[in-house]
């Protein structure tokens, strides 16, 4: 495996980066997959939730 | 119909093949067809949309829906972002003229990655985990660089830390700028710190309130 990406490679990454990670989160609908298995499915509203915010409500009785 | 959904747009002609347009309220979704079938994690359907995407930048900015949002119907469409639509319109219409352009850069003082086995509970894992994340920071000099050449093009700016070992600044700028913010990260170059500057980019940080 190379060490460095090429210059065509990054552009690529980046793009890729910003499609799977920016934008608005529509709760609970991204499921990773390869090829054709789904691997994982996420509930995106709880896992991208900031995490005092999680640990305050689950402080609350 | 089965479409993955791209972004929020404020008119129907901001919308373009292969694009289809689905009306949510007073704004449209726009959404790349796929075959009911059809594997999100696909990596050539993954290509295909991150080319639309940027075909749809380039007609007008638009809010970005992270990828994974796919619908088989307007009806099903409109229910999932109903409550945005109000919040969204006033975005795009406050923000018609702009872009979002990116600043990665590592950070000067990498923090150590928790470890799980040394936390008892979930919780205090997570604790640790994020404030690991909000511990990393650039450079200060690279940073009073940023602020004096790149900054000052932007109309928001906002530093957002990603891992223990990298940040990353997001800039709104009008699209006008986009050349000439290019040229100023030109000038960060000398400052031999390393750092990715990319875009134009849709509203993806300033229009998700999670960030």
């Amino acid at each position: 495996m190379p060490d460095e990406l090429t210059d065509q490679e990054l552009p690529l990454l980046e793009t890729l980066d910003h499609l799977l990670d920016r934008g608005v989160v529509i709760a609970g609908e991204a499921v990773i997959s390869i090829g054709d298995v789904d691997l994982l499915y996420l509930g995106l509203n709880i896992v991208l939730a900031n995490v005092d915010a999680i640990m305050r409500t689950a402080r609350k009785p | 119909m089965r479409g993955v959904v791209i972004g929020a747009h404020l008119e129907r002609d901001d919308l373009e093949a292969p694009a289809f347009a689905i009306p949510i309220g007073d704004l449209f979704l726009s959404a790349f067809p796929i075959a009911p079938d059809q594997p999100l994690g696909d990596r050539d359907l993954l290509i295909r949309v991150a080319a639309v995407r940027a075909q749809l930048l380039d007609r007008a900015t638009f809010i970005a829906i992270r990828y994974g949002f796919a619908v088989t119907s307007p009806e099903e469409a409109h229910a999932k972002v109903a409550s945005q639509i109000e919040r969204w319109k006033r975005l795009l219409e406050e923000h018609r003229g702009r872009v979002e352009m990116t600043l990665k850069v590592p950070a000067s003082l990498p923090s150590a990655h928790p470890n799980r086995a040394d936390f008892s509970t979930g919780a205090s894992y997570l604790k640790a985990l994020h404030t690991a994340v909000r511990a990393a920071g650039a450079d200060p000099e690279f940073r009073l660089l940023v602020e004096k050449e790149l900054i000052p093009l932007a109309h928001q700016h906002r530093w957002i830390p990603r891992d223990e070992k990298s940040l990353e600044l997001a800039l709104l700028i009008d699209r006008r700028n986009v050349a000439g913010m290019l040229a100023a990260g030109e000038k960060l170059r000398g400052s031999g710190a390393a750092f990715l500057l990319s875009g134009p980019w849709p509203l993806e940080v300033f229009a998700d309130d999670h960030e």
